[in-house]
């Protein structure tokens, strides 16, 4: 049960920050070419589906283990989606954005550690 | 950012606030109605499916559905790796609001996690702040 509980953990994430990068990918393309376009449509329902996947894993896990648990886990996508932004999306990652990202990150673990 | 910063209420950086009350309540309502819907026993159990009995549930749907129109806007205007950071305020506020609203007792090492929590968000709004002279 602890290895099908990881590997729900890890979709659960993947899903989560794959849906964020989906929606900011949508929202830049409504930017350009309005919420008519076919594209921006199919981003934008792509990260939908995603995050709905993500919200009932999180719900099943949340049923299974203590918020205190999962917290650590949601902690990490933090610094996973920040990192997904610069090498994906193409933005500026400076030095002082990872820095601040890196102390929320453990700042949540502690807090959930605690 | 090709577009002018709206002001007001359009305001993003006040929708990105309006989005962080949101996942507060969307969260602690989630954690009440699937405690109150665990059954382990049940075959689809793993896939959170049960929870929709409760009517919390649904509650907390509602606000998540408000709650990503907000932050949609706000990825209209501010890159994502400055508004995710910055939404995870969250993390702070919640073990905040259990312990002035609910009373529950929170550690020092825990004080110091949500210490880290807040000076990371500083370092992080610092870049915010540049990016709102760009706007």
């Amino acid at each position: 049960m602890t290895w099908w509980s990881f590997v729900l953990i890890l979709v659960w994430l993947a899903t989560f920050v794959a849906g964020q990068l989906f929606f900011k990918r949508a929202m830049e393309s409504s930017g350009v070419t309005g919420f008519r376009n076919r594209n921006t449509i199919a981003i934008l329902s792509a990260g939908i589906v995603l995050m709905t996947i993500s919200f009932f894993l999180n719900l099943g896990l949340l049923q299974r283990f203590d918020l205190s648990y999962l917290y650590p886990f949601q902690g990490l996508s933090i610094i996973i989606i920040t990192m997904m932004a610069a090498v994906i999306l193409k933005e500026k990652l400076t030095w002082r954005l990872t820095i601040g990202t890196l102390l929320i990150t453990a700042g949540v673990v502690l807090v959930s550690m605690s | 950012m090709t577009e002018n910063r709206p002001s007001g209420f359009a305001n993003p950086w006040l929708q990105l606030g309006l989005n962080i009350i949101c996942v507060v309540l969307y969260e602690l309502l989630l954690k009440t109605g699937a405690k109150s819907t665990a059954d382990l026993s049940q075959t689809w159990s793993w896939t959170g499916i049960t929870g929709l009995a409760s009517p919390l549930i649904w509650l907390a749907i509602v606000v998540i559905i408000l709650d990503l129109m907000i932050w949609l806007y706000v990825l209209k205007y501010i890159p994502l790796s400055i508004a995710f950071p910055l939404s995870r305020v969250v993390d702070v506020l919640v073990p905040i609001s259990c312990w002035l609203i609910l009373k529950e007792e929170i550690s020092p090492l825990r004080w110091c996690g949500i210490g880290l929590v807040i000076i990371g968000l500083a370092i992080v709004a610092k870049p915010a702040a540049r990016l709102e002279e760009r706007l």
